[in-house]
């Protein structure tokens, strides 16, 4: 069930260039949040009026982990937040990946930058069920990378520049790898649009399916406003717009268009 | 024990004079494990229309200083969904409950009202005249004295419920707009929807929602809703339902004093889905601190 609470930061660390690493203890999210969902994290008082989406990153105890990039005025706040200190949260909100019953499958995990953070905490689920999964992860340059090495996953790291793993983009390196998977595929999918407008592009294999976690633009993260709204395609949402904080933000690849 | 209680007159009687705005509440079920949505005194639900509709595409909403500009475009689930997937939630609500309807012609209002008007558990329609985000329709109602007249007129005569007329902002004299819902016998106006509101994207040149101009909410438009307040509290004797910015319990005690009989809540559930709890312990204070016995009583108190 939804709550809004006050949690604690444990601990902000910087992680690479603009990317935090926060540890808020909030227990009653903790308890309850499944890899995909998100909270809204509220800046009381501010001119800006909007909460702020972020993807949990994992669990740890009683607390969450969320994975950021610095990019404007709240972000910028947040990289500031000392230990012990109180944050307004909403949560746990939206859907989640999920653990496919076919134990055959194999599993791929899709990161561009910060996007890495949901599948962090998928495959944190997934190292439970004792699965490995692949885990590609690309940044523009080393320095931008949130993570380079993993026990829990086959991490493949790629850079655009090649100053860190492959060279190349990471669309590129997993188009290569997905060519010789027989196995039935479970693909999931987080990073910026460019990455989902080129999955797009890609034919996939009948035995792949593919799960994007989609950002846009939030005010309420509840379903109140309908301002986060995704155009679909024909099948389950028949064309009509999705909401992402609520019908998502995980979302079937061939349920939505990104042509706006 | 303070009285926080409204009487809007021809029995309609709140238990406090908190109400959600339309558009910002969903139809009260998504927020539910949130907030107690009893503690309102009342509910407006989402725009209603005949018809399901989409809506606008996206980008939709665009925060802007203190305060947001939407284009949703009325995206609702039509009637039909609504009474076969709304009804049950909201009919078992201790809250009052009033349906906000959205229409493109005069027919299609009164045929929403029609099949509205079985249902016990309404307490009033709130028509909205003022949407700014609607190509067809939507704001002429709103904006035309003679179209506002002749449309109020006609679902006057269609129904006996409580009815509210929405007014908007975006017109050269409300004062006069609100003197002819009254005339009209309408039983109350709502004010204010959203004002005209735009922003530009300086690097892409792109206007940042859809439809180039939506509406403007939130605390950046509250001192432009207390003024309509004022100039037509002037002119009329029925109750105004004050709109426009308001995210706590000073505001709420402001809106009062400067005419409001009751209140609604937008923008603010967004940013703070828990305001209503606050609002509500400060209309308590407040009104120990001056010793008031009846909240009614500071309806239009303001030395203006
Ligand atoms: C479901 C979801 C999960 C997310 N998870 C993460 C995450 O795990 N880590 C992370 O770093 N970021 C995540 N984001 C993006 C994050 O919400 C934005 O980076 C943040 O809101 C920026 O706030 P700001 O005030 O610093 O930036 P601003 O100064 O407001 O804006 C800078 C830029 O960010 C964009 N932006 C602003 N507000 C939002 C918003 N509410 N949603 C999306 N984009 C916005 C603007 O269009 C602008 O281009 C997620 C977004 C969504 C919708
Ligand atoms: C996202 C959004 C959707 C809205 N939808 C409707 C609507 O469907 N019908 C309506 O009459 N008003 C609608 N409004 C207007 C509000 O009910 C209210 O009049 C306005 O937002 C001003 O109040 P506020 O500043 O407290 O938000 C909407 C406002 C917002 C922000
Ligand atoms: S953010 Fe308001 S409906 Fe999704």
């Amino acid at each position: 069930m939804k709550c809004i609470t006050i949690g604690t930061v444990q601990s902000n660390q910087k992680v690479a260039d603009q990317i935090f690493f926060a540890t808020i203890e909030v227990p009653e999210i903790a308890r309850q949040c499944l890899p995909g969902q998100f909270v809204n994290i509220y800046f009381p008082g501010s001119v800006k009026l909007f909460p702020r989406p972020f993807s949990i990153a994992g669990v740890s105890g009683k607390s969450i982990l969320i994975l950021y990039k610095v990019i404007g005025s709240q972000t910028t706040l947040m990289s500031r937040w000392q230990t012990g200190r109180q944050v307004k949260l909403l949560g746990p909100l939206g859907n989640s990946f999920t653990i496919s019953e076919d134990k055959s499958v194999e599993y791929v995990l899709l990161a561009g930058g910060v996007g890495a953070a949901p599948l962090m905490f998928f495959r944190d689920e997934l190292a439970k069920k004792k699965i490995k999964p692949h885990f590609f992860i690309g940044a523009k340059t080393k320095s931008e990378l949130p993570i380079i090495e993993d026990v829990k996953s086959d991490l493949i790291v790629t850079t655009d520049d090649g100053s860190k793993g492959l060279k190349g983009t990471v669309i590129e390196h997993f188009e290569d790898f997905i060519k010789n998977i027989r196995r039935p595929v479970s693909l999931n999918v987080c990073g910026p649009d460019s990455m989902m407008s080129a999955l797009k592009n890609i034919s996939f294999p009948d035995n792949v399916t593919i799960n994007v976690s989609l950002e846009k633009t939030m005010a309420c993260g509840l379903g109140l406003c309908q301002g986060c709204v995704v155009k679909t395609t024909s099948g389950k949402y028949n064309g009509h717009y999705a909401l992402v904080c609520k019908d998502g933000p995980v979302f079937n690849l061939n349920d939505v268009e990104f042509d706006e | 024990m303070n009285d926080l209680s409204i009487d809007l007159g021809k029995g309609l009687k709140l238990a406090n004079p908190v109400l959600t705005a339309s558009g910002t509440f969903g139809y009260g079920d998504e927020v539910s494990e949130v907030v107690d949505v009893n503690r309102f005194g009342g509910i407006v639900t989402k725009s209603l229309s005949l018809e399901p509709r989409i809506g606008n595409p996206p980008p939709r909403i665009v925060e802007t200083p203190s305060g947001m500009i939407n284009s949703i475009g009325l995206a609702n689930i039509g009637l039909e969904a609504f009474l076969r997937e709304k009804a049950p939630y909201l009919s078992q609500l201790s809250c009052k409950v009033i349906i906000n309807i959205a229409a493109r012609t005069e027919e299609e209002f009164c045929d929403v009202i029609k099949a509205l008007d079985n249902e016990k558990w309404i307490s009033a329609y709130e028509i909205n005249v003022s949407c700014p985000n609607v190509k067809e329709g939507g704001i002429a109602f709103g904006t035309d004295p003679d179209v506002l007249r002749c449309l109020t007129r006609k679902l006057r005569d269609k129904t006996d419920r409580y009815l509210i007329v929405k007014l908007s902002p975006n017109v050269t004299n409300i004062a006069q707009m609100a003197e002819i819902v009254q005339e009209c016998n309408a039983d109350a106006v709502s004010m204010i929807n959203t004002l005209y509101g735009a922003a530009i994207d300086i690097h892409t040149r792109k206007p940042k929602i859809n439809t180039v101009i939506g509406g403007l909410s939130g605390p950046a438009i509250k001192p432009a809703a207390l003024a309509h307040i004022i100039k037509a509290r002037e002119v009329i004797d029925i109750p105004i339902i004050g709109i426009g910015g308001i995210s706590n319990g000073e505001d709420v005690i402001e809106f009062m004093l400067a005419g409001a009989s009751a209140v609604q809540l937008g923008t603010v559930n967004f940013y703070n889905p828990c305001a209503i709890y606050e609002i509500l312990n400060f209309i308590e204070q407040y009104m120990t601190q001056y010793n008031l016995m009846s909240l009614q009583k500071i309806i239009g108190q303001a030395l203006v």
